[in-house]
């Protein structure tokens, strides 16, 4: 096999215990461990394969023996769309398993052009470093001066020792306090702005004594058709820009949109109407990843109260989602300011909004006191005391902070006395929000079913979300429709095939208010959302362009192997893509299988809440279909009862060698 | 008059660099950000950092500004540049450029690059007619205009801009 047009053509392999620095022709890279580059594509796909590879026995994620692997896609830092992003994997402190989170911003580009597909970071080394990749040399460097300090600080000033020829040249995927402490839920953070978050991936780097990784690169990506794929490219982003019903709010709002179209996320009680006005907020400008035509970022400046004057790049919806239900912190300051915070300090927002609000709630029923909390008395909604909790485990400070540092499985097991049973986690992984059961089904069983454990970014399909009943349906008629007319339009337009839609939508193929509540196709539209997921995740684009994804239309499968056959001369289709996404998800759940023994037994909610009868929204006074919805699910896609992966359908995807190891 | 020019308004563009990797991609058949024609640079620092709050988050443009009467044709000493008075577009003749990089010290705009693949000088030729920068602006920060009429439509921007200031309209981008 020979690698195509597209890739960088090198892997880095750096042992920091050793100092020895490796770089591999990336076919022979993957020949050696027989990774056929059209089947595994990129990103997600090669992490899984190597973590596959790696891993076959449990492992201390915060030991020596955890490696950092980045690995960008064919689709990265090419004239694609949204060709901004990479994918960074590990051993995940939090959960102990399966572990990959997307960024962007220019550092994945950078690091493509300076020549590497993957970098893989092994070993401990015994003193403070950061590793700085200058195109085709790699040095060591003393990093001690840089211990404690925020991810802002760290890129202000490795670009200044490194003495960058023009601003922007340098890029800095560092780790913050948090991850130098260990805390186990803490990303590491590209150019002090896009976090490869819920990974951990920045305790893992602490506990390698690396505080960052920096690169310069002026190289370039050789591509098969140049000019075919500016034409492709040029016609995916217009026929996006005409049928895209969300469109609009996108480019009002940014990623703040998701809020604005999922209308009908029911907080504290009350239908969420106003949160389209909560997402609709004062900035300059949007801003956005390389090649972007869908930018995400705010670039910002909060114009009064306590934080007035701060500007702030950022605003995305993960924050706020997190600051609205878990933290109660409404004031508009105050949740950029706890975005600010948290990417200074380097903490996954979700996992920390989630362990506090568990410990609000243990606090309150007398589970936690005062001795557990240093005299803090816990409640939401007050932005100080959260700051203080924050730094508090950034620091590992204090009884209360080195507990919430743990992560909630490991926090609420220590606790005891029924903490476990209100802990909103899955797999070790806390999820969102603290009510599993406010949203509608798809949404939900995305946490039960991801290889990452409670988390939502591997099943975020807004079809159910975005159905906004009558009476608060604003933004259909902002574009002068109405919500059904946008939902007719948007289904004939989904690049899914026509048999699958009759299977998902029914034989009338209508989404209407009896589908949303209802558990019909539900199980199969999940597994083709996690199966496409994955798809981008390998070539690798963002999520924000993708169909179903936080768009109703989007880009589809056919579009990437348009725009991906132009970049390798492959002639791939939709379905082989979807089967390559298909692929990485099934080995990603036979690696945790065959790591931590994971098993349908594993997907339910640690929070036993769960399985009562929901307050408000779709399932209000009714018990959500988990178990039925599950069995449904793992049917769909072919695996045993327990949730494992036939032997067959190993086969079908060519995991034939895997189905032999595990003697499924 | 058939000239056009290409302008640009830091005030849509998202610093997504579509510009550049179309610009590397079509003219060099590769994607690169060095080797694109056209450079948005990026102050960014104190924006990803945090420090420095007061400070804008700012991209700036620049790129061959295609002179009426070009300094870099005066010093080339093959005569090798040239303005093409169709296109309007500075040009230049890869067969008697020897690479010198006279130009390229002389340009007051640093627009002018050296290829060290093809150990001859690049700069922006407007891409014959349909500058790719232009067509994949996803914000329409860059435009393609003819060039007694291009400063109207920053004109026009600023005039929306006073007018929201003074709350007189609601939109400051044009409908």
């Amino acid at each position: 096999m020979s690698i195509p047009s597209g890739y960088a053509g090198n892997v880095l392999i750096v042992d920091l215990g050793k100092k020895t620095v490796e770089i591999i022709p990336t076919d022979k890279f993957l020949s050696d461990r027989g990774i056929e580059p059209r089947l595994w594509l990129g990103g997600d796909g090669f992490i899984t394969r190597i973590l596959w590879e790696d891993f076959k026995e449990p492992i201390d994620p915060l030991g020596p023996e955890n490696e950092i692997i980045i690995a960008t896609g064919p689709w990265t830092a090419t004239a694609a769309p949204q060709s901004g992003r990479g994918m960074l994997g590990c051993i995940d402190p939090e959960s102990g398993g399966f572990g990959s989170g997307s960024f962007g911003w220019i550092f994945p580009c950078t690091l493509k052009y300076a020549g590497y597909d993957i970098v893989i970071i092994r070993g401990k080394s015994d003193r403070f470093v950061y590793v700085f990749i200058d195109d085709g040399q790699v040095v060591f460097k003393d990093a001690s001066h840089l211990r404690g300090k925020k991810n802002g600080e760290t890129v202000k000033i490795v670009r200044e020792e490194l003495r960058e020829r023009y601003e922007g040249e340098i890029r800095v995927l560092s780790t913050g306090v948090a991850g130098e402490n260990l805390v186990r839920f803490a990303p590491p953070c590209a150019d002090g702005t896009s976090c490869p978050g819920r990974t951990g991936a920045g305790a893992v780097m602490g506990s390698k004594n690396l505080k960052a990784i920096v690169v310069r690169g002026t190289g370039e990506i050789a591509l098969h058709d140049p000019r075919g794929l500016l034409d492709a490219s040029y016609d995916a982003v217009v026929k996006f820009n005409e049928k895209e019903p969300l469109l609009k709010l996108w480019q009002e709002q940014g990623a703040s949109t998701c809020l604005g179209t999922t209308g009908n996320w029911p907080l504290n009680g009350g239908m969420l109407a106003e949160n389209r006005d909560a997402a609709d907020f004062p900035h300059f400008k949007n801003v956005g990843c390389m090649n972007c035509f869908n930018s995400c970022y705010h670039w910002l400046q909060i114009k009064e109260g306590k934080y007035s004057g701060l500007r702030h790049l950022g605003g995305h919806m993960t924050f706020l989602t997190n600051s609205l239900r878990n933290l109660e912190i409404k004031d508009f300051g105050e949740w950029i300011y706890f975005e600010r915070y948290l990417q200074e300090l380097g903490m996954d927002p979700a996992s920390f909004s989630m362990g506090f609000t568990w410990a609000v709630d243990c606090f309150e029923r007398g589970i936690m006191t005062l001795d557990d909390t240093d005299g803090l008395v816990l409640k939401r909604g007050d932005a100080d005391l959260i700051w203080e909790v924050a730094r508090k485990v950034a620091y590992r400070e204090g009884k209360l902070g080195d507990l919430l540092a743990h992560g909630l499985a490991v926090a609420s097991k220590k606790i005891g006395k029924g903490a476990d049973e209100i802990a909103p986690h899955v797999r070790g992984k806390p999820y969102i929000q603290r009510d599993s059961k406010l949203q509608a089904l798809m949404w939900s069983l995305g946490f039960l079913t991801s290889p990452r454990g409670g988390d939502w970014l591997r099943l975020h399909n807004v079809w159910e979300l975005a159905f906004t009943p009558k009476k608060i349906d604003r933004y259909a008629r902002y574009i002068g429709k109405d919500c059904p007319t946008i939902y007719d339009e948007a289904l004939n337009l989904l690049d899914m095939p026509a048999e699958l839609k009759k299977q998902i939508f029914g034989e009338a193929m209508k989404v209407d208010v009896g589908w949303i509540k209802g558990t019909g196709g539900k199980a199969l539209f999940a597994a083709w959302t996690e199966n496409f997921v994955a798809l981008f995740n390998s070539l690798v684009t963002c999520m924000f362009g993708a169909a179903t994804q936080f768009l109703l239309v989007g880009f589809g499968p056919t579009t990437y192997a348009e725009i991906l056959n132009k970049i390798t001369g492959w002639d791939t289709t939709s379905a082989e893509l979807m089967a390559s996404g298909e692929r990485v998800f099934n080995l990603q759940r036979l690696f945790n299988y065959r790591l931590k023994g994971w098993t349908s037994k594993d997907d339910v909610w640690a929070d036993k809440r769960a399985y009562e009868p929901g307050k408000m929204g779709i399932y209000k006074g009714k018990i959500v279909p988990w178990n039925d919805t599950l069995a449904e699910y793992y049917a769909v896609r072919g695996w045993s009862k327990e949730g494992i992966p036939t032997k067959e359908k190993a086969l079908e995807l060519k995991l034939g060698q895997m189905a032999e190891e595990l003697e499924l | 008059m058939n000239e056009r020019v290409i302008v640009y308004d830091p005030f849509y563009c998202s610093g997504c660099m579509s510009c550049m990797t179309a610009c590397s991609t079509y003219n060099n058949g590769a994607t690169s950000l060095t080797k694109a024609r056209l450079q948005i640079m990026r102050h960014e620092g104190h924006a990803i950092t945090g420090i420095d709050e007061e400070d804008d988050l700012v991209f700036d443009y620049i790129n061959c500004q295609h002179c009426e009467d070009p300094i870099c044709q005066h010093f080339c000493p093959t005569l090798a540049i040239h303005k093409d008075r169709d296109t309007g577009a500075v040009v230049v003749d890869k067969e008697k450029c020897v690479g010198c990089g006279m130009c390229l010290a002389v340009c007051p705009f640093g627009a002018i690059s050296y290829d060290s693949t093809l150990r001859r000088i690049t700069k922006c030729e407007l891409c014959g007619g349909e500058p790719q920068c232009v067509r994949f602006c996803p914000t329409g920060a860059l435009q393609f205009v003819p060039k007694d009429l291009a400063h109207l439509p920053k004109r026009d921007r600023l005039g929306r801009k006073k007018a929201k200031l003074r709350g007189r309209i609601s939109e400051e981008k044009p409908v």
